[in-house]
């Protein structure tokens, strides 16, 4: 049965941000580094070494927090240039070996190693092989863990972190789940733990005992889920590429924002890179979404939905920035962005009657026309952009901003 | 105020007016209808700010001139539910009482002098035309006028004098529908006017008979129709209107003659089997021949082969079957001319004598 055989493979970098950070600063090695911040405002952390963590400190934590219970903490600001850079060669190892990687961020990725054995050996020396190159191309470490499914293999490379190698075989799944805690599910939150908990069930083992028609009239679908996944079953397969649905970008600032002018640079910001990716990535969209959070946390979002798909950064900004003018004035706590309804650029596209050259003037056609002009701009400024690095060419407004 | 009118002329006139009055004003009093009861008629006044008409109700008897300015939408309701055949309208201190027969409603009147100011028509600068010719003239443009926010000179109807004849164009962009009929007395002075989509389409409304023939008014910053009964008018849009006349292909490589019917059934077949996110039929030309594509990523492909007179040589060229779909609707001839010259330049449907639809290709970027 191909189902139970052990073909699926879980990567984790351990620590990533603070391991990059630590490699690249040798003299931080052993003490308890962050990264994350600023310390002043409403920083948390987004990494923190095995050092940092003995002390209780975690991702996702205000680093006012962190401070307090580690003094010593080394907390620096995040450097994604080079995450990025060291996300890009891991990411290589993988493809080196399948095809079948689906990335889960920038430091974590599915393989789907099944059928590569004659090339490269069984999987779970493909599991060490990897481990051994990731080692030696970034001086990273990895956790790996391989399993029949994507469950057990994420599971997996967690339960011997750090540095970890873990192999879940068939025969061991009830075994190594049985007691476990049911919140080591995937789907398994704090609420849905606490409700499972009231029927008496704590362990993963618990509610794998329990008729699957219990848990599923309690939590409907969901509760068939986490039932299978319970039992180890778990079908979803290694897509490489996921089919994106929106791409976006949003800030929380140090502190709350007020001056629309200073916002609109950070929309512009957003969106020129926004459209960078999309281009990147082959797609576009026509849905722009503007999310802006007050102060006092109350949420407000704009959307408008183009005549065209576009992936231009200055023409998602001209919404954007029209969106913006329907946020009712106040300081804004949070700014983002968000282009949806996205398509592949080869769909068929539907021409303009007025997007020929003797047009140009017409006010209302412009931005056809200009959009034609700005795409041919935009190509030739890509291919500087993947030669030297995206700040190579940015809008004048937005020199000199980080 | 103290009217006798008949029960169904009055219906007909709230109904009218009702069109243009708005469900919900951020303006109260915009909500209202506004009764003018002079010696010998009484007038029924409503407006949006944008578009305002003026309604005549026949067959009344005044009895007491004067003025009231009454909810639109419940006057309505409630006189077209009453079962007499007259009505009596009488205002007194702030109400308003109407009554038919042994039943009656008193409806809160709000200060006349709030209610804005409605145009009346005068004889400058007009051109007469049948009612009917004008209604199709809207009905086969309006359709093609942008409705997405942003070309705000598309959101309307361009309607131009040229060569003694009038024009009425409606684009948004991605496909142009071009109307015109010629006219009696040609006035050449008048300017080229950008009436909004609802505002010309609301004076089809006006117009009962499409023997009656009606008039058109050409003002600075609004245009008026006045029909038997009612005279109305639009806020012009202010804007430069596309440059429509150089997107209109005049000589073509291809053209092809074909039965309008029979197409827009064969493309209906066809479109229902092509993408939600991409709408596209391939129409590919040969001897004699149409054959359509369509194809659905994921779901399948369907084709439809159908006999037209042409003997050029092969080609092909997409479109969005709804666009093509449109113009087929209001066409007004058993023979349609399709004529292009390449998959990327526009497609030029002739539908009439005097009506032409020109739809922009759908292209794949490589």
């Amino acid at each position: 049965m191909s189902e139970s055989t052990c073909s699926i493979l879980h990567i984790d970098m351990d620590a990533f941000y603070a391991s990059v950070e630590v490699r690249d600063q040798p003299n931080l090695l052993g003490q308890p580094v962050c990264v994350g911040g600023p310390e002043g405002g409403r920083g948390v952390i987004s990494a923190a070494s095995y050092e940092a963590r003995k002390f209780g400190v975690h991702s996702a934590m205000p680093c006012a927090q962190a401070r307090r219970l580690c003094p010593s903490m080394v907390l620096l600001p995040p450097d994604f240039d080079r995450y990025t850079e060291a996300s890009r060669q891991i990411m290589a190892v993988f493809q080196s070996f399948t095809p079948l990687v689906e990335p889960l961020s920038l430091d974590e990725a599915f393989l789907d190693v099944s059928g590569c054995e004659r090339l490269h050996g069984s999987a779970r020396d493909i599991g060490l092989s990897i481990k051994r190159e990731i080692q030696k191309r970034t001086a990273l470490v990895a956790s790996v863990g391989l399993a029949p499914s994507k469950f057990l293999a994420k599971l997996a490379s967690d339960l011997d972190k750090p540095d970890g190698f873990r192999v879940i075989e068939p025969h061991e799944i009830r075994a190594v789940l049985d007691p476990l805690s049911v919140s080591k599910i995937f789907g398994v939150g704090q609420r849905t733990a606490k409700r499972l908990g009231a029927m008496g069930i704590h362990t993963v083992g618990d509610l794998a005992h329990r008729p699957r028609h219990e848990v599923a009239r309690e939590f409907g679908t969901s509760g068939a889920w986490i039932h299978d996944l319970a039992h180890g079953i778990d079908t979803r397969r290694v897509t490489p590429r996921r089919s994106e649905k929106s791409s976006g970008c949003e800030r929380t600032f140090a502190e709350d924002i007020e001056d629309r002018e200073e916002l609109r640079l950070f929309l512009l910001q957003f969106c020129e890179g926004i459209g960078f990716q999309l281009r990147h990535k082959g797609l576009r969209g026509r849905t722009v979404t503007l999310k802006a959070r007050f102060g006092d946390f109350t949420t407000v979002t704009r959307t408008k939905t183009l005549s065209t798909a576009t992936n231009l950064g200055p023409r998602i900004y001209a919404t954007a920035r029209d969106l913006l003018e329907r946020v009712p004035p106040g300081p804004l706590r949070l700014l983002g962005v968000q282009i949806s309804a996205l398509e592949d650029v080869r769909l068929p596209r539907q021409q303009g009657l007025f997007d020929s050259p003797a047009n140009d003037a017409q006010a209302a056609s412009a931005d056809e026309a200009s959009s034609a002009r700005l795409g041919r701009v935009t190509r030739g400024l890509d291919r500087l952009r993947h030669k030297y690095g995206k700040a190579v060419v940015v809008p004048a407004s937005l020199l000199g901003r980080g | 105020m103290k009217v006798l009118c008949d029960r169904e002329q009055l219906r007909e006139g709230l109904a009218v007016v009702n069109n243009v009055i708005p469900p919900r004003s951020t303006k109260p009093v915009l909500e209202n209808v506004c009764l003018v009861a002079s010696d010998d008629a009484l007038e029924l006044l409503g407006t949006d700010l944008e578009v305002a008409v003026r309604y005549r109700v026949g067959e009344v008897k005044v009895s007491e001139p004067g003025l009231a300015v009454i909810p639109a939408r419940v006057a309505l309701d409630f006189i077209r539910d009453l079962s007499s055949e007259t009505v009596a309208l009488e205002s007194a201190d702030g109400r308003c009482t109407i009554s038919g027969g042994s039943d009656s409603c008193e409806l809160v009147t709000l200060d006349a002098d709030e209610f804005p100011v409605v145009s009346r028509f005068d004889e400058e600068k007009t051109l007469t035309i049948q009612g009917g010719t004008f209604t199709r003239l809207v009905g086969q443009t309006a359709f093609a006028a942008a409705r997405e926010a942003g070309r705000y000179a598309m959101h309307g109807v361009l309607m131009v004098m040229e060569e003694g004849h009038l024009k009425l164009v409606g684009t948004d962009g991605r496909r142009l529908a071009l109307s015109s009929t010629p006219v009696d007395q040609p006035s050449e002075d008048i300017k080229p006017s950008i009436l909004p989509t609802k505002g010309i389409q609301l004076f089809c409304r006006v117009i009962e008979d499409p023997l009656d023939m009606v008039q058109l008014q050409f003002g600075e910053n609004q245009v008026g129709l006045k029909s038997k009964n009612a005279e109305i008018f639009t806020r012009l849009i202010d804007g430069e209107y596309p440059k429509y006349t150089q997107v209109v292909p005049s000589e073509t490589a291809h053209i092809v003659e074909a039965n309008a019917d029979l197409m827009g059934r064969k493309l209906r077949l066809v479109a229902n089997v092509t993408g939600d996110e991409a709408r596209a039929v391939r129409f590919k030309v040969e001897r004699d021949e149409i054959a359509m594509f369509g194809r659905s990523a994921g779901r399948g492909e369907a084709q439809a082969h159908m006999e037209v007179k042409y003997d050029g040589s092969g080609s092909s060229i997409s479109f969005n079957p709804d666009y093509v779909l449109d113009g087929l609707k209001h066409c007004d001839q058993e023979t349609l001319r399709l004529e292009f010259s390449d998959k990327s330049s526009p497609g030029k449907f002739c539908l009439g004598e005097n009506y032409i639809y020109i739809v922009m290709p759908i292209t794949i970027d490589t």
